[in-house]
């Protein structure tokens, strides 16, 4: 099944947007809006609730006219895309992992998913789950093509592998020519502080350094 | 592919003079009528890239514009905004992309790189070449006596560079101690012996040119099309970007840095930090390559142009030999990214630059070494600063993505911010360890620059006579 | 609206198809997704997080009932999600000069598709046919798919080195710890801040 690669699972949904010439701002503009602002550091809703490695919410606004002689066509509704690669191992395949996975979402940032769904046509809500549950499936698109650099690694097991190499290469080059006793020595108190360590929380940025980003194209 | 018409390209371009003394000077138009008149005046005396039948010329002369010299020769707006995006911003509003920030941000260059208010902003560059100084004072006096007796046109400030001469012998190796200049590529049609390890990798192993675009607009570049460039054609045709950058060497922190990490590295003795040096480049300081001979300089090597260049990295995946963060793979990856190097063909640029200012003898010990005024005048030329300068600059030099090595810059010029460090690959060889550098500093400060277009002899008579039509 | 979060862009695209043509390009997906050696470029290429092709029939755009109208589509839409590291330029020339013959295997059959060479025309194609991401979330923003491979290794082989370093003796550490340094000296690169995307 292409939704599947691996113990990642990749989930597409298209949510129609309510389409009311009476709203102003229109519904696809207030998702963009909220979303605008909505934060993508640990307190990104995708940070609260575990196991989303990437994840992205989009509005489609049509399709694409590429020009005669194709056809120009349009879309009746606009779409919100979700899009998001989570961690859903092999044997929670199928509903039950989808599920779960979805049912964290809505109880980890039920205001937050609210704010943007509730502009989707028929959307019910995360207070009923079952509901909330069967609207995202129905939404859903079978993946046809699916994937993935890294599919045996939960978000945690990554997250902790980032901090055991950022660990280690401080502790090599911290121990370099060191007596084959005091490297035992060290080694070993390193390795338990690390095992015990607390795993980083996701979506925290780099550490501050005092080179700017921001997006640009040629 | 056609034949090249070196009599329309400046020879600058074609072929690195190999000549000891350069001069940069750096002009300002004040008015559109008086830069062109300048321009005429010397366009019967740009070197061109025709042969020198009759041995080198005592001189040379070469002339490009930044995009401000352009707009202020009173192009059509049709033909400037045809220009690339990063030409028309110019490098300093480019700092941010290239990692020039720290010490190596704006406000730290030389005043004349400086000018906020348009009243001074840099707007040509002149080049005199010469085979010696006297050559070189008389034409540049004699250029400075044209620009006066013009008018409306003001030197800012000049640059000179100078071959480092060490036993009374003329080198071509940098302040650091290294031998330079071996990396060049070879390009379709551009008469030049073509050397093994300077081209583009074939899946069969060997080398062959780069097409090209991939230094000259209009010709065919290494993703079967013309490159970028300005319109109409025959403006852009035959010319070429130039990155000026002046970079200063800060010899005695790296002298200490040497001297304080190869004390920890294998031996501990002078032959452990010969072999420190080698790996923060990939070349001994003769110029041998480590990834031929990892233990010992090899003059038969560095003396046969056909193994000079010559060699890949694909035994090497591990960087026992050449770490995989040194200089030289970074900057010429050869096949290290796989695919037969076809990820590198068109990131590749060819470099001109001379040093400056005298070399500190190696038994120097002056506290305040790095304060004395020397270093690189590096110049890169290619069809397309964006996707050639720039991204080597940012990607690999100040990045280590590519290579695999996460944010890790290259040891020698990255713009170290404070905890970098330097992961030298090793084997189970006591003399050889693996081992790590810690607390980078700046070795090489940039100390300014910009981006240049060298135009053609065709190109150049257009914008002297006032001839440039969009279309 | 970004693109971008960290060292990972999100790209959308979405390219028309006929129909039949449509079935053709199930069958090249399914050949791809089952014999994974075709699959080796798509994972040297080491800067592709994770990727996804999603062919929605003309019919089959989901349907929620009224008020929401039923499309009506002539063509079939094939939609591409990537999650890659490095420069918007970077990723098409690189895909352009290695996998030229994949891509257009796989984007042929979409209307006007000018093929993946030349270069500039295929930029021009894309630019045309993506929509813009308008929130992008990363659980590790400050690392890259090679940043993760390195970290996923680190940690493997020093568990390994962990299980036994409490019973050896200090040479048998020694020898044991060299050998540790020597399996991942290429794999402890630094993590961090993206560079300024150009």
């Amino acid at each position: 099944m292409p939704n599947q690669n691996g113990s990642v699972y990749g989930l597409t949904l298209l949510c129609p947007i309510i389409n009311d010439h009476r709203a102003s701002p229109s519904h696809d503009l207030q998702i963009r809006a909220y979303l605008a602002t909505l934060p993508t550091g640990p307190d990104s809703p995708f940070a609260i609730a575990p196991h989303t490695h990437l994840a992205r919410l989009v509005v489609m606004d049509d399709v694409v006219f590429v020009g005669a002689p194709a056809r120009e066509e349009h879309l009746k509704s606009k779409y919100l895309v979700f899009e998001a690669n989570i961690d859903c191992p092999p044997h929670a395949i199928g509903t039950t992992g989808l599920d779960t996975y979805l049912a964290g979402l809505a109880m980890a940032a039920p205001q937050q998913l609210d704010a943007i769904w509730s502009h989707c046509t028929g959307y019910p809500g995360t207070a009923n789950l079952q509901a909330f549950l069967h609207y995202m499936k129905a939404c859903q698109i079978e993946t046809t093509f699916f994937f993935a650099a890294t599919n045996d690694k939960s978000v945690t097991q990554t997250l902790k592998a980032l901090q055991t190499q950022r660990a280690v290469a401080d502790f090599i080059a911290t121990h370099q020519g060191k007596d084959p006793a005091e490297l035992q020595r060290d080694f070993l108190a390193f390795s338990q502080k690390l095992i015990a360590a607390p795993t980083p929380k996701p979506a925290v940025p780099a550490p501050q350094r005092p080179m700017q980003t921001g997006g640009r194209n040629e | 592919m056609s034949k090249l018409n070196a009599t329309d390209i400046q020879g600058f371009v074609l072929r690195g003079y190999n000549m000891p003394f350069a001069r940069f000077c750096f002009l300002h138009f004040e008015d559109a009528e008086s830069a062109r008149k300048l321009v005429g005046a010397l366009l019967s005396s740009i070197t061109t890239g025709q042969l020198w039948d009759q041995g080198k010329p005592q001189s040379t002369l070469n002339i490009a514009f930044t995009f401000k010299g352009l707009v202020k020769l009173d192009l059509p707006l049709a033909t400037l905004i045809s220009f690339p995006v990063e030409f028309q911003e110019g490098m300093k509003s480019r700092s941010g992309i290239l990692g020039d920030s720290g010490v190596n941000a704006p406000e730290h260059w030389d005043a004349v790189w400086r000018d906020e208010t348009g009243a001074s902003e840099v707007h040509a560059w002149l080049a005199v070449h010469a085979l010696s100084a006297e050559a070189l004072d008389a034409r540049a006096t004699d250029l400075f006596t044209l620009v006066e007796k013009i008018g409306g046109v003001r030197v800012l400030d000049t640059q000179d560079a100078a071959s480092i001469v060490l036993d009374g012998n003329v080198t071509t190796k940098e302040h650091f101690g290294y031998t330079d200049g071996f990396g060049n590529p070879d390009y379709l049609g551009i008469v030049r012996k073509s050397q093994p390890g300077q081209g583009k990798l074939m899946p069969d192993g060997t080398w062959v040119p780069l097409a090209t675009g991939e230094l000259l607009l209009g010709y065919a570049d290494e993703a079967g099309e013309l490159p970028i460039a300005p319109m109409p054609h025959l403006l852009g045709a035959n010319g070429t970007f130039m990155v000026y950058r002046k970079l200063h060497q800060n010899v005695g922190t790296f002298r200490r840095f040497l001297d304080e990490w190869s004390a920890r590295y294998g031996a501990g003795d002078a032959a452990a930090k010969e072999k420190l040096a080698s790996k923060f480049i990939g070349r001994w300081r003769d110029g041998t390559p480590i990834e031929i001979s990892p233990n010992t300089p090899d003059s038969a090597i560095t003396q046969d142009p056909n193994r000079s260049t010559n060699f890949t990295y694909g035994s090497d995946t591990g960087g026992a030999r050449c770490p995989v963060g040194a200089h030289i793979r970074r900057v010429h990856p050869r096949d290290a990214f796989g695919f037969q190097g076809r990820l590198i063909n068109r990131r590749r640029i060819t470099r001109r630059g001379l040093p400056y200012g005298p070399y500190a003898a190696s038994d120097d010990n002056s506290p305040d070494m790095d304060s004395v005024e020397r270093g690189v005048v590096f110049m890169a030329l290619n069809a397309s600063i964006s996707r050639q300068f720039e991204f080597v600059q940012q990607q690999w030099i100040n990045y280590g993505n590519d290579a695999h090595v996460g944010n890790e810059k290259d040891p020698l010029i990255g713009n170290h911010m404070p905890g970098e460090r330097f992961v030298i690959q090793g084997d189970t060889n006591p003399s050889n360890p693996p081992f790590v550098c810690a607390h980078l500093p700046n070795f090489v400060e940039l100390r300014g620059g910009d981006y240049f277009f060298l135009p053609s002899m065709t190109a150049l008579g257009m914008i002297a006579m006032n001839l440039v039509d969009p279309r | 609206m970004s693109n971008i979060n960290g060292k990972v862009y999100a790209m959308n695209a979405i390219t028309p198809m006929r129909p039949w043509k449509t079935w053709i390009l199930r069958a090249i997906f399914f050949i791809l997704g089952n014999v994974k050696p075709l699959q080796s470029d798509l994972i040297n290429l080491s800067f592709i997080q994770f990727a996804r092709w999603v062919i929605i029939p003309r019919n089959s755009f989901p349907f929620v009932g009224a008020p929401q109208q039923r499309e009506l589509l002539e063509y079939d839409y094939l939609l591409f999600f990537s999650n890659f590291n490095g420069t918007w330029n970077q990723y098409i020339d690189a895909f352009s000069a290695v996998l030229s013959k994949g891509l257009d295997l796989v984007w042929k059959w979409s209307e006007k598709f000018p093929g993946s060479t030349p270069v500039t025309i295929f930029k021009e194609y894309i630019t045309r046919v993506q929509f813009d991401t308008d929130y992008y979330y990363t659980a590790y923003p400050h690392a890259t798919a090679n940043d993760v491979k390195n970290a996923h290794i680190v940690q493997q082989t020093f568990d390994a080195l962990n299980r036994n370093a409490a019973t050896m003796s200090p040479d048998q550490f020694r020898e044991a710890y060299l050998q540790f340094v020597l399996s991942v000296q290429t794999h402890l690169g630094a993590t961090g801040e993206a560079p300024i995307v150009f």
